[in-house]
């Protein structure tokens, strides 16, 4: 079976996908295809939010998204957010908030909340960033650190 | 905030450039997929692999193809990788497929025929032993271990005392579910069985495999990668033998990863338990305690009687009881065996011991603190089995405890309640490891084979501690992971025991090192390491040396010169008269805490809501002031997990009937109190600079807090875990 190519520009590159099944999800696309390993598969089911992406800016599971729906948008992964300002803040963040220990959630924390401080603007105070936040798990941290990390961006946000 | 250093694994995990078992890939590689049984118990009639094996590509591996794969060598004949006649738990991997796509493996795992006739399903223990086990059990093949220690004549004491409170707990299923699921990638390559795997303990998984697979420990090479959550879910093999056979059979790389659903059907981990305590007191003292545990082990092994023998323990102390009887049995049932999960079974065993303290002191009309307060252990204790206790800072923990639930009493509201409680635990210093430094003229390394997995123990706890040592700052040690083939070897990261046990050897490495700078310097006095103009040099009274310097050509050409530091740390040692029965471990090191809850419970829902928290830990002395604070925190809400929502539930017939994160609930990010955390310092350990272990302490007192403080708010003394909103509904009669 063939299919038509799939255009969609990754981290700021325009790339075409050959041969892309119509079932193929969009974490298995970023990780395996693109070779994009920060993105993270942990639950395959939309429950845990580590293989969190933006889609045209907008926080999205790729787990629950097929690559089909994403022809023609613009990607985001961890990899691409070293570029991005809102990236760079959030990571410099989490560092420094001592948010990361395993570090297996974290990418996809990390894109959660760039995708809601674009969104949102950085007018979103921490307990709606928070509350946002909902949908990601991570089992080391306790989520506190996570939340001095959200207040230090907000603080500092002008 | 502004004098943190960040860790130096976080640039590399904030980035994504970090790898974990699950990112793992290799040209040409092989993607497996499990066939699980269909049924938790029954007699193997065929497996029949030729539909798998008939799909392009596959390759199939049985229990009939074991023997050939691995020429002649045998494996554990009790733990063979595929069972040939029975099966003992639903999804037990009866094979094992691989195909160079996943989707494919998975429609050959599907396409394998299993013919299974079915057999009696042991799904709950207390199926099996309504009451305690008589006579009857002596023999019965679902005792896998039996523990029983006595001192004094209990019965005598019960007759003779005041008052005797007779209670029964019950406690769940609980998994890890660290966020990466098992993943490994596996390769037969020149004789060797090699396999990178998301582990905790390389060289432990290195023995597992060689056991289980028959082949020379020499011939097996484990290299880590970023671990991914481990909570002892990694610490032994639970994947690798099936890659390995697969890589084996197809002389391909073969990646096998778990699915989440599978994470939670083949996972070992805690599972239910039925505690019964008996205390008898006389003039507000505890005279006499009788302490019974039925744990369910699963599918463990016969004689592998740890999780009864070491858990035990927890529930006598840390309270001072002069007779005692203590008993239990590991009772087998179709569900996968029992495994580690952080602090294994203690917060279950303090769950149970604490309440039913509190229970006993409201009994006798005293307050249930002061009761365990004038109990508790302190430095001199001898515990019931003959132990004496060390340093210990548990008391003044609770003080401290007790002090801030007393402010947070005086402020709470009408439906809010405060709990407090104490847990004990040991250091695992008793296993042994070594550590390799090699100093260049710029940097010193501590090279190793076990990873940071996320603790901290490694980069802030070892690294940390060599730092301390040598008077280098910080930045300047680096650690150097290695596969076991290179690497030092070492226990692993476990049991709270990495920055004590892996650091006195890193502390010992330090020693010869700063001897043999001294011995070159022809100094007499002791010397140190710092930086000058960017180059390492060693001080000393008399003047310095850079590093440079000091090096041969040939240490140089070979990256600098290298010390090595043992640390087979000496276990403690029980007083063996006590043991009538089984095996009974000492502790290594006495660590403890004292925790408070505030909760507000719905009076309409029975929900109950962690509203503050504080913690009091002894961990010796803190070695890493960013990190530590932080295992604390994480430990804490794992263990509200335990107490309030996390529960795995198993038919009558053998299924896990939430397998998934749906059904079985974490603890969100919106649950999450806020949690007061201090060190109580002055109590020093047998760790390098008197550290003690603090990975799986905080996960210890939380869920008797939490219970506690539900009693306080509500009244309700319930006796069983989790305290879901459908057990404190029934017990506020609500249901």
């Amino acid at each position: 079976m063939t299919h038509r190519p799939l255009s969609i520009a990754v981290n700021g590159t325009a790339r075409s996908l050959d041969d892309v099944p119509d079932s193929e999800r969009l974490l298995d696309t970023i990780r395996w295809r693109l070779g994009l390993k920060g993105t993270k598969e942990g639950c395959r089911s939309g429950e845990c939010g580590a293989c969190t992406v933006l889609v045209d800016g907008v926080s999205t599971l790729s787990c629950l998204t097929l690559s089909r729906e994403v022809d023609g948008t613009s990607l985001t992964t961890v990899e691409g957010v070293a570029d991005d300002p809102v990236g760079k803040e959030v990571a410099e963040a989490f560092a420094r908030a001592g948010a990361v220990q395993c570090g297996y959630c974290t990418p996809g924390f990390v894109m959660a909340l760039v995708g809601l401080l674009k969104e949102r603007g950085r007018s979103a105070t921490v307990e709606e960033l928070l509350a946002d936040l909902g949908g990601n798990l991570c089992r080391c941290t306790g989520y506190l650190s996570i939340a001095r990390a959200v207040a230090l961006l907000s603080r500092e946000s002008p | 905030m502004s004098t943190f250093r960040p860790r130096p694994d976080a640039s590399p995990k904030l980035a994504g450039s970090a790898v974990y078992g699950m990112d793992l890939e290799l040209p040409g590689m092989l993607w497996a997929a499990l066939v699980p049984s269909p049924t938790a118990h029954g007699r193997l009639r065929a497996v029949d692999l030729a539909p798998a094996r008939a799909l392009p590509g596959v390759v199939a591996v049985g229990a009939a193809d074991v023997a050939s794969l691995l020429s002649g060598a045998h494996g554990d004949a009790e733990r063979p990788v595929f069972p040939s006649e029975t099966v003992v738990f639903r999804h037990q991997p009866v094979a094992a497929v691989a195909a160079p796509t996943l989707e494919r493996a998975r429609e050959a795992a599907r396409a394998v025929r299993v013919d299974v006739e079915s057999l009696p399903v042991v799904s709950d223990l207390e199926d099996l032993f309504p009451d305690w086990p008589g006579p009857e059990a002596e023999g019965s093949p679902h005792i896998a271990a039996h523990v029983r220690a006595h001192s004094g004549d209990v019965e005598a004491v019960f007759r003779s005392a005041e008052t005797v409170v007779r209670e029964t707990y019950r406690t769940a299923s609980v998994h890890q579910v660290a966020i990466e699921p098992h993943a490994c990638l596996a390769m037969v390559d020149g004789g060797l069985w090699r396999v990178r795997s998301s582990t905790q303990t390389p060289f432990g998984l290195r023995e597992d495999i060689a056991s289980l697979l028959g082949v020379p420990e020499e011939k097996v090479v484990v290299e880590g990668t970023w671990v991914g959550g481990g909570f002892g879910g990694k610490n032994a093999a639970l994947i690798e033998p099936y890659a390995l056979l697969l890589a084996k059979a197809s002389g391909r790389p073969v990646k096998l990863s778990l699915t989440y659903r599978e994470e939670f059907l083949l996972g070992r981990t805690t599972l239910p338990s039925v505690v019964r305590m008996e205390t008898a007191v006389t003039n507000g003292t505890i005279v006499a305690r009788r302490v019974r545990l039925l744990l369910d082990v699963g599918t463990s092994l016969p004689g592998r009687d740890f999780a009864t023998g070491y858990s035990i323990g927890f529930l006598l102390g840390p309270y001072r009881t002069p007779a005692f009887e203590v008993e239990g049995y590991a009772v087998m049932t179709n569900k996968p065996a029992f495994g580690p999960h952080r602090a294994p079974f203690a917060p279950q065993c303090v769950f149970a011991l604490e309440s039913h303290l509190d229970h006993v002191a409201r009994e006798v009309g005293l307050d249930g603190v002061a009761f365990r307060a004038s109990h508790l252990w302190q430095e001199g204790t001898t515990t019931p089995m003959g132990q004496t206790v060390g340093p210990f800072g548990l008391a003044t923990a609770l003080e401290r405890a007790r002090a801030t639930a007393a402010r947070w009493r005086a402020e709470k509201g009408p439906d809010a309640g405060v709990g407090v409680a104490v847990g004990f635990w040991s250091t695992g210093t008793g296993a042994g490891g070594e550590a390799r430094l090699r100093l260049s003229p710029t940097e010193l390394t501590v090279v190793q084979g076990e990873r940071e997995i996320g603790s901290g123990s490694v980069l802030a706890g070892v690294a940390a501690v060599v730092a301390r040592a040598t008077g280098l700052p910080r930045e300047r040690v680096t650690v150097e992971y290695e596969d076991t083939a290179h690497a030092p070897f070492d226990s692993g990261v476990f049991g709270s025991r990495t920055t004590a046990a892996l650091g006195r050897a890193a502390e010992e490495a330090v020693g010869s090192l700063l001897e043999e700078l001294r011995r070159r310097t022809n100094r007499s006095g002791p010397v140190r390491l710092s930086v000058r103009n960017g180059e390492i040099v060693v001080t000393a009274a008399a003047g310095e040396r850079t590093i440079r310097d000091l090096l041969s050509d040939s240490e140089r050409r070979a990256g600098g010169l290298v010390a090595v530091g043992k640390h087979y740390g000496k276990g403690g040692e029980i007083d063996e008269t006590k043991v009538d029965v089984g095996t009974f471990y000492p502790y290594t090191d006495f660590t403890g805490a004292a925790h408070v809850a505030e909760v507000a419970v719905d009076r309409e829902t029975g929900t109950v809501r962690v509203t503050r928290y504080a913690a009091f830990h002894d961990i010796g002395t803190v070695i890493d002031g960013a990190t530590a604070p932080a295992q604390v925190e994480g430990g804490v809400v794992m263990g509200l997990g335990t107490a309030l929502t996390e529960e795995a539930i198993w038919s009558e017939d053998g299924r896990l009937l939430n397998a998934g994160l749906l059904d079985y609930r974490l603890p969100t990010l919106g649950s999450v109190p806020p949690i007061e955390v201090a060190f109580v310092e002055g109590f020093p350990g047998a760790g390098p600079f008197g550290a003690k272990g603090l990975g799986e302490p905080p996960i210890i007192p939380v869920a008797a807090a939490v219970a506690l403080a539900v009693r306080d708010a509500t009244g309700a003394h319930i006796t069983e875990l989790p305290l879901s909103s459908e057990r404190v509904a029934r017990a506020l009669k609500l249901l």
